[in-house]
Order: C-alpha cells, then sequence, then structure tokens
C-alpha cells in the first residue's frame, strides 16, 4: 500500500506538490493525468523517495518517510519497479547487463540471474536479443527493456513516469497492454501521462493533478 | 559471492571502459611513483654514502712525551667509552716509525739518530646515526685528559658534510610528501572525471536499490587497480634503471646502489594501495553526498 499524507514539496524555483492526500491498493492500476510541469514526476519521486516530501509524508508497505533513514531507502526501492520516459539504459552493456544489474545489487546467484532475465525478456517479447546494445533497439524496444528491468525483480509496484512520451500511439497502447498483464499478477502499477486520449476508457483510476495539487477521479 | 565477483569483474571491466581515464591516472600515479620510489633510493643510497664518508672521520690524538705507555693504553680505553666513539687505534713509537717509513721511504733513526715521534691515536666515530653528527663534545671531552698533547680532525670538512646531508634529508623528506599528496590529489580528481562521466550508471544504480558500498565498491577497486599498475609500471622502470645506473656508477667510483627490488615493490604496490584507495574513496563519496 502507498499512502501520502497531506505531502508537499516545493522546489526552489516555486513549482511543486502541495498538500497531497492519496491512497494507492496493493494491486491498483492507477494513472496520474496533467499537463507538464503539473507535478506528476515530484508524485512518483516522493514515492521512491527520491525527494523526501517537506511537510506530511509518505508510507510505502513499512517505509515511512518521516522516519526512514538514509540507508534504508535502497531497500524500499528493491520493492518498486521504475520506468521512465527516457529509459535510462546504460549504453555501454547489453540489454542483458542492463537488466542484470537490478539482480546483481540485490545479491541473486549467476544461474538465477541468467534464468530471471531470459524470462524477463521473453515476457516483454524481446526474447533473443540479450546481446544487443541500446543503441541497436527501436525506442519501443528500449522501453520495453526499461519494462523487463523493472519487472526482473518482481516488484509489488510499478512506477512508470511518461513511459510513452517517446513512442508512436501503436506501441505506446502496446506498453499499456503490457502494465495491464503485469497487474494482473497482482503488480499495482502507477503511471504518470500527460496523454488523456491514451489512458480513457480503460476502467482504471486516474487521478488527475493540476498545479501541483491534486484531484482525484 | 557472487556480488562480491561482479563487483570485481565491474571494477576491472570499468578499466576498460573508460580507457582514457584509466590511462590518464595510471599515467600520472606511474609518473608520481617513479619519482616516489627514486627519492626513496636515493634517500637509502645517501645514507649509504654518509655512513662511508663517517667511516673517514678520524681524530687524531698525539700525546706527550713522558707519560708511560702504560697510563697511555688506559686512557684509550676511556676514550672508546666517549659517547660517539666507534673504535680507537693506538699507534705506538715503532709504528708511527713504519708509517713513516711507508710514507716517506726513508727510516727516521737513519735521518735524526734516534725516534722523536710521540705516541698517538685514532679515534674513529660512529657512522649510523639519523641526526647530525657533532664531534666537537667528542674532541673536548679527549682534550680534557692531561695526557693530550695535541689533538687533530677535520673540524670544518665534518660540519660541512653534515649540514649539507641534513638539509638534503629535509627537502628529501618534504618532496616525498609532496609526491604523496599530489597522487592522492591526480588519483581523487581522475576518480571524480571517472564518476561524473558515470552519473547515469550511479543514478541507474541509486534507483534499481543499490547501498552506497555497492555504487562506491566498482569505482574504488577501478582507482586501487590505476594506482597497482602505475605502481608495477614505475618499480619495473626503477628496477631496470637502479640495474643500469648502478653497473654505470661502479665501473666509475666502485661504489653499488644499495636496494631491494622486492622491498622497492612491495613500497610501492602498498603505497598506491593506499593512496588510490584513499583518491578514490574520497572522490566517491563526496559525489554520493
Amino acid at each position: 500500500m502507498i499512502r501520502l499524507d497531506n505531502a508537499s514539496y516545493t522546489y526552489a524555483k516555486g513549482s511543486g506538490v502541495s498538500n497531497v492526500n492519496i491512497t494507492f491498493g496493493d494491486d491498483e492500476f492507477a494513472f496520474i493525468i496533467g499537463p507538464t510541469g503539473s507535478g506528476k514526476t515530484t508524485l512518483l519521486r516522493m514515492i521512491y523517495m527520491d525527494l523526501m516530501p517537506q511537510v506530511g509524508k509518505v508510507v510505502v508497505d513499512k517505509y515511512d518517510s518521516s522516519k526512514i533513514k538514509p540507508r534504508k531507502i535502497p531497500y524500499l526501492r528493491r520493492k518498486i519497479g521504475m520506468v521512465f520516459q527516457n529509459y535510462h539504459l546504460l549504453e555501454d552493456r547489453n540489454l542483458f547487463d542492463n537488466i542484470a544489474l537490478s539482480l546483481h545489487v540485490i545479491g541473486f546467484s549467476k544461474n538465477e540471474i541468467i534464468d530471471r532475465v531470459t524470462e524477463s525478456l521473453e515476457e516483454v517479447g524481446l526474447g533473443g536479443k540479450e546481446d544487443r546494445y541500446p543503441e541497436e533497439l527501436s525506442g519501443g524496444e528500449q522501453q520495453r527493456a526499461c519494462v523487463a528491468r523493472a519487472l526482473v525483480k518482481e516488484p509489488d509496484i510499478i512506477l512508470a513516469d511518461e513511459p510513452t512520451g517517446n513512442l508512436d500511439p501503436v506501441t505506446s497502447f502496446e506498453l499499456i497492454k503490457l502494465f495491464e498483464e503485469v497487474n494482473r499478477e497482482g503488480t499495482a502499477v502507477i503511471m504518470a501521462s500527460h496523454d488523456y486520449n491514451l489512458i480513457k476508457g480503460r476502467g482504471h483510476r486516474i487521478v488527475e493533478i493540476q498545479d501541483g495539487t491534486v484531484r482525484q477521479s | 559471492m557472487d556480488k562480491m565477483m561482479f563487483l570485481l569483474s565491474e571494477g576491472v571491466k570499468n578499466l576498460w571502459r573508460h580507457k582514457l581515464t584509466a590511462f590518464t591516472a595510471i599515467f600520472s600515479t606511474f609518473l608520481t611513483l617513479s619519482v616516489a620510489g627514486s627519492l626513496m633510493i636515493v634517500g637509502q643510497n645517501t645514507n649509504k654514502v654518509i655512513e662511508y664518508l663517517r667511516g673517514k672521520y678520524k681524530i687524531e690524538v698525539f700525546f706527550n712525551e713522558n707519560v708511560p705507555d702504560k697510563q697511555i693504553a688506559t686512557v684509550v680505553e676511556e676514550f672508546n667509552k666517549i659517547n660517539g666513539v666507534r673504535s680507537t687505534t693506538l699507534i705506538s713509537r715503532s709504528d708511527a716509525g713504519k708509517i713513516f717509513k711507508s710514507q716517506f721511504g726513508e727510516n727516521i733513526l737513519d735521518i735524526v739518530g734516534y725516534n722523536p715521534l710521540p705516541v698517538s691515536c685514532v679515534v674513529n666515530v660512529v657512522t649510523f646515526q639519523n641526526d647530525k653528527m657533532n664531534v666537537m663534545p667528542i674532541v673536548e671531552r679527549i682534550k680534557s685528559f692531561p695526557e693530550v698533547d695535541e689533538v687533530l680532525y677535520q673540524g670544518r670538512l665534518i660540519y660541512r658534510i653534515e649540514t649539507y646531508y641534513q638539509k638534503f634529508v629535509q627537502v628529501m623528506t618534504a618532496l616525498l610528501i609532496l609526491v604523496l599528496v599530489i597522487t592522492v590529489l591526480i588519483i581523487s580528481n581522475t576518480v571524480r572525471l571517472t564518476i561524473f562521466a558515470k552519473h547515469e550508471l550511479i543514478q541507474a544504480l541509486q534507483l534499481i536499490g543499490a547501498t552506497r558500498s555497492f555504487v562506491k565498491a566498482p569505482f574504488v577497486i577501478e582507482g586501487v587497480l590505476h594506482g597497482l599498475i602505475g605502481a608495477t609500471l614505475a618499480a619495473i622502470l626503477l628496477i631496470a634503471g637502479v640495474e643500469v645506473g648502478s653497473d654505470l656508477l661502479y665501473s666509475v667510483s666502485k661504489f653499488k646502489i644499495q636496494y631491494s627490488p622486492f622491498v622497492l615493490f612491495g613500497i610501492l604496490s602498498s603505497l598506491s594501495i593506499v593512496i588510490s584507495f584513499l583518491g578514490s574513496s574520497r572522490a566517491i563519496s563526496r559525489f554520493l553526498k
């Protein structure tokens, strides 16, 4: 469960989010919708505790932003899979090594890593492309690789920040379908987007954010 | 175990991934450790030179004519007890005559009809002493014996040699410290360049739940490898240089450069591990703050 209690964060330049009160369930699929600069990324960054609320708190599972020690934050992030608009794949290593990195961090054995990475790449439709480097993949493939990297550690939550921002409409819909499959298997998915047409009518909860203030649907 | 192997292999792979920074760091470490190693060898051998020169310091003591030989022998025994005296050699009248003959080729008895040479003693000072050697207290103590007629020694020369030696030691120590500090700074700054170049990797690692030590380890391992490779190259250069230089020097001056290749490599590699560990830890810790 993710809970934001009266959480606020204001950047030095002035923007941010204020007084956010919202809860996401364990197996929920939710969209956060709002224009660029409305505070979607800030909200997600507070959930994975890259930003700590200046007022209020964020609680993710047993991790409470008001009490957590900095050295414990990595353990929270191991429960969260993150997908970004700009992929954040490492250019100097192939797909296998990019995805395996999450498992090395947690301390999986070599054999487990091979099994999980292979399985995860199959799941996102990139089986057989383990040796490819990010620059050898299309935008859609790179984004699916990011999803594989997020899924490989079997997280409790997927946070996706504008994951379709660089994709064409068809690839974007395929990505959302992939998230829905993941969600059906019990992983909570919270996806931020500015494209209402992409998310409308899918039957998921939509949280609207405007100028740093949340309005739920 | 697999995690350790991964961190180790990441450190090694980083050497290849960051070729330019690796080359810069290794070359800088090689240069600075070569200078440091040279200073150490010069320092060690300067000690040998000063010990050799001190072995040549001589205080010649001439006794009064009327003092019996037995009493002179007792006085010489007392000389041996003076702090800073290594050994003494008593030169009897007949010994002095033999020395005269060996130096001038004539017998003193044939020239003047009797042996006018006084009984004397050569006092040798200790050769190993870290601080500046001052022979004046020894000379003063010897002069205080009433049996002593005259004391001859190379006072000004000894003072100059000892003063220059002390200045040399001070300059060498300061240079060595300076070189080591420069090495730490070079390694630290080179690792910082690597870190800036790899900020995406660090960010990705932090986002997927890597602990601080997991993020730091490959950079520290990479830094230590830079240091070790630089130290090995410096040791190879110095050993080759000393071997060639020593032969040349020996053919000219019969002076053999004293050093142990194993000790030199051991000191340089240990030094490189310590300074590269400090340099790289400092750089990555500052970045992760």
